[in-house]
């Protein structure tokens, strides 16, 4: 019921705060970009496959640019045309691309007849 | 046999698809090994594979030759490395017209005759051309990120790239589960970010398949009819 002496005496000398305030939200594009996530993707229990991994789409953006996501992936074979032999047709944002070490010997030739 | 093959089909295993098909040749019998997901990187709900096909200008598409020209380019299990790959591919906009890029759960090859789609469907949004790369991203990261809240149903999803449009299709496993199809539908409008005026339309695989024969006489008899899973 009543607060203790002490919990009154820390209520009569509390500085003035203001009132947290309250924002209207008039629009989704308003929402703060992180409503409803966690660091590492948010975890939905309810789900009817039970426990899921969801990740909104802005923090996979946050992601590419990841220093984990920008070290060259392993065995992804070069095609002309399709995947990146060199920086040059790569595209990122932002960030630059670090060296590919030992880059799988491409095939000499074309992989497919262009035919544009 | 036709010309167009690519060289990499000389590093898969031999040619005996008259074989019934399970799985692709980079598949063939035993499973691949399960993708590790490093310290620090942020999995995934699942493991996904990356594929590409390119169907050679003015052939028919047969089971045959789209399994032929199906190329399992890269697997990945986090976030991390799902944008090292993708960083390294080309842009639906910088492909060439008639390729297809798919993503995949692993496990799951792009092809109606797979169990897990062979009682499936697929959303079908053409889109005019400028705005696939915007949209096949949006797509991707929904379903990676697993926004369609639709528990196992989604099987993978396709980027077509052809001459006078886009096609992106998200294939599930039950074509008769409407309330499925419905929110994957929904979910695709709101992530996509269509236009009002695009048409969206779903098609069951077997649809599709009776356009042919039986898929397995199809694999027997390569060069006959044509597939309309590559929509055109």
């Amino acid at each position: 019921m009543s607060a203790s002496p002490v919990a009154r005496q820390a209520v009569a000398q509390a500085q003035p705060q203001s009132i947290p305030r309250r924002i209207q939200i008039n629009s989704p594009a308003e929402m703060p970009h992180d409503y409803s996530t966690t660091p590492g993707g948010t975890m939905f229990s309810t789900t009817p496959g039970g426990t899921r991994i969801i990740y909104e789409r802005t923090f996979l953006l946050q992601m590419r640019n990841s220093p984990l996501a920008k070290s060259p992936p392993k065995n992804l074979p070069v095609i002309p045309g399709v995947t990146a032999k060199d920086d040059a047709v790569v595209h990122r944002e932002n960030g630059t691309i670090p060296e590919e070490p030992e880059k799988t010997e491409a095939v000499e030739g074309d992989q497919f007849e262009m035919d544009l | 046999m036709s010309t167009a093959v690519n060289k990499y089909d000389v590093l898969k295993s031999n040619d005996d698809s008259g074989e019934e098909d399970n799985g692709s040749r980079d598949m063939k019998d035993k499973p691949l090994p399960q993708v590790e997901v490093k310290p620090g990187e942020h999995p995934l709900q699942y493991t996904y594979s990356l594929w590409f096909s390119r169907r050679a200008p003015g052939k028919q598409a047969t089971t045959q030759n789209y399994d032929q020209n199906l190329q399992l380019l890269a697997r990945f299990a986090s976030v991390e490395q799902f944008w090292g790959y993708y960083s390294r591919c080309l842009r639906p906009v910088d492909l060439p017209s008639h390729s297809d890029i798919h993503i995949f759960k692993d496990g799951i090859k792009p092809m109606w005759e797979d169990s897990a789609n062979k009682n499936g469907g697929k959303w079908i949004v053409r889109l005019r051309k400028g705005l696939a790369s915007r949209c096949w991203e949006n797509m991707i990261l929904a379903m990676l990120g697993e926004q369609f809240m639709v528990g196992d149903e989604i099987c993978g999803a396709v980027i077509s790239v052809r001459f006078q449009e886009d096609i992106i299709s998200v294939w599930n496993r039950t074509a008769q589960d409407s309330i499925t199809t419905g929110k994957i539908r929904d979910t695709l409008k709101r992530v996509l970010n269509l236009p009002p005026t695009t048409v969206m339309e779903y098609k069951t695989h077997n649809d599709s398949l009776k356009h042919t024969h039986s898929a397995s006489s199809l694999l027997r008899k390569p060069g006959l009819p044509m597939r309309h899973d590559l929509l055109h």
